[in-house]
């Protein structure tokens, strides 16, 4: 869990599309041997993790990094929570009481939680919209994996999982995107749900409808079965891009109109994040989200590159909470998330050009 | 007439599951009705109890065959509605089991939930409807593993739909799927199953 040294994939800040975060694929597999996770008792939980965790340990040669294993249940609820913060595990997960075991790269790109729900869930995440990238990576794991453990399986049902929410193919793939301009406007609840009728679902990331701060969404397949994986990938893929094209068009549209309001407002909220005293979180991912969309329209530029997801992510309670000493009350906590702030978001570009 | 037949003959089925008590036979008035005979003409309904002697004694017509001997009235009853079991045994049923993992088909509609791999071929026939509702289709199409070794070849035997067991074990699970379908009025499907019953029933006789 250590080794700050390192960039974990979320800060890295090459990106051709900042409205597209990042891309994320989920692979669920389950090992014949053994009945699902939720049927073992916990003697048989921990010898399913650590004979699981015994066969991948060197799974670090697929991609020259190298993987904590750890047991999920053994851990500090804090930390546990830091990681549901980061998404690298769920919040059932973070909650299940029997040996669970996560195997989590350097970088937490690549992860496989072992005993969750299902046998063996690997997760890879990438910035940028690289669905079949990240597919094909994931299909190399998929093989190691298997080469080791013969997978469940039956020609009719595909990969067979605990949910039959998963059956099939076992893969969820999505992406994350920026959608402050299109999920303010009035049709923005009907539209997504209409993408459901392609097999696209659209959620916020930090929430519900109105509670979702910050405009974060992740785009995923609804199904699972029935396609083939290069199919899902490129269906997800597309799906974002259209969002995200669409939302740069609206955004194109106010900016013609609105430029001056547009720049006040993204300003105001650069100079809150820079010199405010405390912040709520949800003020914080709001500010955050216009300077992302400031940074997007070339109406601001940092001096610096900056990952600016990489703030929302660390802005949350469990993940600020983790770097203080000491436990925190809502106003610390408040206290900490400006400083953190003030500390990691860089100066603008014609600021630093003017000293 | 033979709509006040049938609703009687419905009426016993009710009977024998201890519905009417202690009630004296309105012929002999003498042993306990046992027998709920309901008629029905020009919808007008009139009820009747009778004790098994009397009902025997009586003339039924063509359904007087069924009160000799051990009282088939179950059998009688399925045959009409076109269900193989009585409605009594349906409790039992409903506990169709997975032998690896002991999943029973009621916690899997309750969690939504596997409980193994086998799960799948155990309730094939029960989940395919379902399965085609969530996920639009009933077929994988993606990767197949590279790495499946024999063993595992031979617990998905069959591959195109046939994992079950015992031929036993899908004339049962059809018969769930029957009883649903008729419950949501899903009647072409329910004829589907039925056809299907009797087909796997006359191969095993």
């Amino acid at each position: 869990m250590e080794g700050y040294a390192m960039l974990k994939w979320f800060e890295e800040t090459d990106t051709n599309d900042p409205g597209i975060l990042c891309s994320r694929l989920r692979l669920m597999r389950n090992w014949s041997e053994y009945p699902f996770p939720a049927k073992l008792d916990e003697a048989q939980s921990r010898e399913l993790v650590e004979r699981l965790e015994m066969g991948l340990k060197d799974i670090g040669e697929l991609d020259q990094q190298k993987y904590d294993c750890t047991f999920i249940d053994e851990m500090k609820e804090l930390d546990r929570k830091v990681l549901r913060e980061r998404k690298v595990i769920h919040s059932a997960i973070m909650k299940k009481k029997t040996p669970t075991g996560l195997m989590l790269s350097k970088r937490e790109d690549t992860g496989l939680i072992l005993g969750g729900d299902d046998h063996i869930r690997l997760q890879l995440f990438a910035r940028g919209n690289v669905l079949p990238a990240l597919w094909k990576q994931a299909n190399r794991y998929d093989d190691y994996i298997n080469e080791r453990f013969t997978y469940a399986f039956d020609p009719k049902y595909g990969f067979l999982t605990a949910f039959p929410t998963n059956v099939g193919t076992g893969l969820r793939a999505s992406v994350f995107i920026h959608l402050p301009a299109l999920s303010m406007g009035k049709r923005f609840v009907s539209a997504i749900s209409d993408m459901g009728r392609f097999g696209i679902s659209v959620k916020g990331l930090f929430g519900e409808g109105r509670d979702n701060f910050g405009a974060l969404f992740e785009v995923s397949n609804q199904k699972t079965l029935g396609q083939t994986e290069r199919e899902i990938v490129e269906l997800v893929g597309k799906a974002a891009l259209q969002l995200s094209k669409q939302e740069n068009e609206v955004r194109l549209q106010v900016l013609e109109k609105h430029r001056a309001e547009r720049e006040d407002e993204i300003y105001k909220s650069y100079g809150v994040l820079q010199y405010a005293r405390r912040m709520t979180q949800k003020d914080a991912l709001t500010f955050l989200s216009q300077i992302l969309t400031g940074e997007n329209d070339g109406l601001l530029k940092f001096a610096e590159p900056c990952s600016i997801f990489a703030l929302m992510l660390g802005v949350q309670s469990a993940n600020l909470q983790r770097l203080s000493k000491a436990p925190m009350g809502k106003e610390e906590l408040e206290g900490a998330r400006a400083r953190y702030l003030q500390e990691r978001l860089p100066k603008l570009k014609e600021a630093a050009d003017g000293e | 007439m033979y709509g006040a037949k049938l609703a009687a003959w419905m009426g016993i089925g009710a009977k024998t599951k201890g519905m009417v008590n202690d009630m004296l036979c309105e012929r002999c008035k003498i042993r306990e009705a046992n027998i709920q005979y309901t008629e029905v003409i020009n919808g007008v309904r009139t009820e009747h109890h009778f004790c098994t002697q009397c009902a025997k004694e009586m003339d039924f017509g063509q359904y007087s065959a069924i009160f000799d001997g051990e009282f088939p009235l179950g059998k009688l009853l399925s045959g009409l509605l076109g269900i193989g079991e009585p409605v009594q045994k349906e409790e039992k049923i409903q506990q169709i089991v997975c032998p690896t993992c002991g999943t029973t088909y009621e916690e899997f509609v309750d969690n939504s939930r596997f409980g193994c791999a086998d799960c799948y071929s155990v309730f094939d026939l029960l989940i395919s409807d379902k399965m085609k509702q969530l996920q639009g289709s009933e077929q994988h199409t993606g990767k197949t593993p590279i790495y499946q070794n024999a063993a595992m070849e031979s617990t998905s035997k069959g591959g195109e739909g046939k994992a079950y067991r015992t031929r036993e074990e899908e004339v049962r699970a059809l018969e769930i799927r029957l009883r649903e379908a008729i419950r949501k009025e899903e009647y072409e499907v329910a004829a589907e199953c039925r056809d299907k019953i009797k087909e796997l029933k006359e191969e095993n006789a």
